[in-house]
């Protein structure tokens, strides 16, 4: 009962928060735009529901384009609940997951392995290099004591002008006019879920495999106990006899391989050719997730749909309307400082707890009286 | 190559540029700072920075006076101090995710911002004017020295600022009773507020002065450095200041010479950069790798420290 009561409080402050940030979006939306309300149809109901001739139908390709936007930030955000979970910031899944993809096209490209065998080999590969890179943040903090987030945001930079100086002065395709590798081989492309133009790749249920599978060790195994607790009280379970500087590694180096295996999977699966040339951003919008989920990783795909079915709207915005998709990062903002606001409705839940201990008294009095009698 | 290199370094031209590029990363370090010692982590200096940087050219364009665009910039930055304050003071918002936050806002946010007030994208380029730039002034005497004068004179006037605040900062910090105030609730809060200081009003008010801080580094940036605003501009700045911070001990002295050593790395960079047969993207990279190693550097002197006191008071202990 008082369990319910609480979990409905949450939902309710997860609801307001979100409709917050979306209120504050709205008002930009009427400050910048010529024609608001159509802008904001398209932002609202636009990813999914396409109006031709004044009749409203589903629109599936828009629903394929949005899980398959979810192939990324799935895994960067599982990364980040299970770095942040042992109260590290470590911000550095933006640079692994564009030297994941990188590592990856290059494997797709000059190493020729079977169908299905090459694509988990490539992945495999670039999920081992982002639990690598992921070691130096992480053992500057436990071995010295250097801020996580000072060198993970520095490392940031530092993989993407790593991979751009590679990208363009050894693995360049001339015979192009942008900066891009030589395409990848068949075999390492990962394989269309559906049919038509969207890019719902397999991706995507290696994706949900993983929110299971990282589920499971936060919750079930005693490594994940050992990072959540560390999270919660370092002290604690150092005296309790944890070995508190293995595990921030340990969950420090998951983050990384997840941030590295998503990127392979994103490049593979959605290009023919490595060719980006800034970070991808995916690091970010995994951390957005992350506190949407409250770093519950079973939470993460809905989380993640939430911010695809958000960034496609506002693309459609856009593209139709006035408006410039940029929008995402102030609505993104918004989200972030209200939802992890703890003292966000407060006072509400403070009515919550006097009226589960009143009911609760009520409950014991009645029940000693029953006894008395 | 290297024959180029140490010709092009050692010429006042070039120190001149090290100052020149010092100046914003301290103002950012110099925020970073105060808010650290009223014990506020304040990792929105980048997004601030952005931000401000942005406000500053608006205002100046609109007003056509550099000196307004300058203010509003550090208005500005105080506002965004405030909301990261709010947010994580009144509503406990984690103070790094808050942070996070007001990057994510000076990242796309800016983008927005500027299409939203002039219709541009990315940048502003046709706004800016010479005459709503920040000028720069010689010092009298001291331009005249050959050499030294080369070098130090010449500057913005925000140049001048940012190493005045150095200053500034110190005897607030130290010399007067506000700067006690916020050194105490940094230290230990508990303590400070049993005698009757407002712990959140000092925390509001370090943030909001790191926030003008970096709200004036801002301005360095598009009204000086870069000549206008454009979305990569800052490019990691309010980050490599968090480390310019830690690196000089949270004292302003300090943190000024680490930020002299990012200014100078930065100012490598453009070096190498122009010399032949050098890749730009690994050059690209130093001013970064220059920043963790400073940090592991000082997190590992600092380390030897502790242990060898540690030491110290054990043997003192054994010989009781």
């Amino acid at each position: 009962m008082k369990g319910k009561r609480m979990l409905m409080f949450e939902l309710v402050r997860g609801a307001a928060a979100i409709a917050l940030a979306l209120a504050v979006g709205t008002i930009f939306i009427f400050l910048s735009s010529d024609e608001p309300l159509n802008a904001l149809r398209y932002l609202l109901i636009g990813p999914l529901v396409s109006l031709k001739n004044g009749v409203a139908s589903f629109n599936t390709q828009g629903l394929y384009t949005i899980l398959a936007a979810m192939i990324p930030t799935i895994f960067t955000g599982l990364a980040v609940c299970v770095m942040f979970s042992s109260n590290q910031f470590n911000l550095a899944g933006e640079g692994i997951v564009m030297v994941g993809g990188f590592v990856a096209a290059l494997c797709g490209i000059y190493v020729h392995m079977n169908t299905g065998w090459h694509a988990v080999f490539c992945v495999l590969v670039a999920a081992i290099v982002g639990g690598i890179i992921m070691l130096i943040p992480a053992l500057l903090k436990v071995k010295l004591g250097a801020s996580e987030m000072v060198t993970s945001l520095m490392l940031n930079y530092i993989c993407m002008y790593v991979v751009l100086h590679f990208l363009n002065y050894n693995f360049a395709d001339r015979s192009k006019g942008s900066t891009q590798t030589y395409a990848f081989d068949a075999t390492a492309k990962i394989p269309s879920l559906v049919s038509g133009g969207s890019k719902l790749t397999w991706g995507f249920v290696v994706a949900l495999v993983f929110v299971v599978i990282v589920g499971l060790f936060m919750y079930r195994t005693r490594w994940g106990y050992a990072i959540r607790m560390i999270g919660i009280n370092q002290a604690f379970s150092k005296y309790s006899g944890m070995k508190v500087g293995g595990t921030i590694v340990l969950s420090q180096v998951i983050g990384g391989v997840l941030s590295g295996m998503g990127g392979g999977i994103e490049v593979l699966g959605r290009y023919s050719t490595f060719l980006w040339k800034e970070l991808p951003g995916y690091g970010w919008t995994g951390i957005t997730i992350a506190i949407l989920a409250k770093n519950n990783p079973l939470l993460v795909p809905l989380a993640a749909f939430f911010i695809a079915y958000l960034n496609k709207g506002c693309q459609l915005m856009a593209t139709y309307c006035d408006v410039p998709s940029e929008m995402i990062d102030i609505i993104q903002a918004a989200i972030f400082l209200f939802f992890a606001a703890e003292q966000f409705l407060s006072g509400y839940r403070q009515k919550i707890v006097v009226k589960n201990t009143r009911a609760d008294l009520a409950k014991e009095s009645a029940g000693l009286e029953g006894g008395a009698k | 190559m290297w024959g180029q290199l140490l010709d092009t370094i050692f010429k006042a031209e070039f120190l001149f540029s090290v100052i020149r590029i010092t100046a914003p990363i301290l103002f950012a370090a110099l925020g970073a700072l105060i808010a650290e010692k009223a014990g506020v982590i304040n990792i929105g200096l980048e997004g601030i920075m952005m931000i401000s940087a942005l406000f500053g050219v608006l205002f100046s364009y609109w007003t056509q006076s550099w000196l307004i665009g300058v203010v509003g910039a550090l208005i500005v930055g105080v506002l965004l101090g405030l909301l990261m304050g709010f947010f994580s003071l009144k509503l406990k918002t984690d103070i790094i995710l808050a942070g996070i936050a007001v990057n994510m806002m000076g990242s796309g946010g800016t983008i927005f911002l500027l299409y939203m007030f002039t219709g541009m994208r990315g940048n502003t380029g046709a706004l800016v004017s010479p005459n709503i730039l920040i000028p720069t002034v010689n010092i009298p005497l001291i331009q005249d020295i050959p050499i030294v004068g080369e070098i130090l004179s010449g500057h913005s006037v925000l140049t001048y600022v940012a190493f005045l605040a150095v200053y500034l900062i110190w005897v607030l910090l130290y010399k007067t009773p506000l700067g006690l105030n916020i050194r105490a609730v940094g230290e230990n809060p508990n303590a400070a507020s049993s005698v009757g200081v407002s712990v959140l009003k000092m925390k509001y008010i370090a943030i909001a002065i790191s926030g003008a801080l970096a709200g004036l580094g801002g301005a360095f940036m598009s009204m000086y450095y870069s000549q206008g605003w454009n979305s990569g501009m800052v490019a990691g700045r309010g980050f490599i200041a968090l480390a310019a911070e830690a690196m000089g001990r949270c004292e302003p002295v300090g943190t000024m010479l680490s930020s002299l050593l990012f200014g100078l790395a930065q100012a490598l960079r453009t070096k190498v950069s122009g010399l032949q047969g050098v890749s730009s993207y690994l050059v690209s990279v130093i001013p970064y790798v220059v920043t963790i190693l400073g940090l592991v550097i000082y997190a590992a002197s600092t380390l030897k420290k502790v242990k060898k006191h540690r030491a110290k008071k054990a043997q003192l202990e054994v010989q009781k």
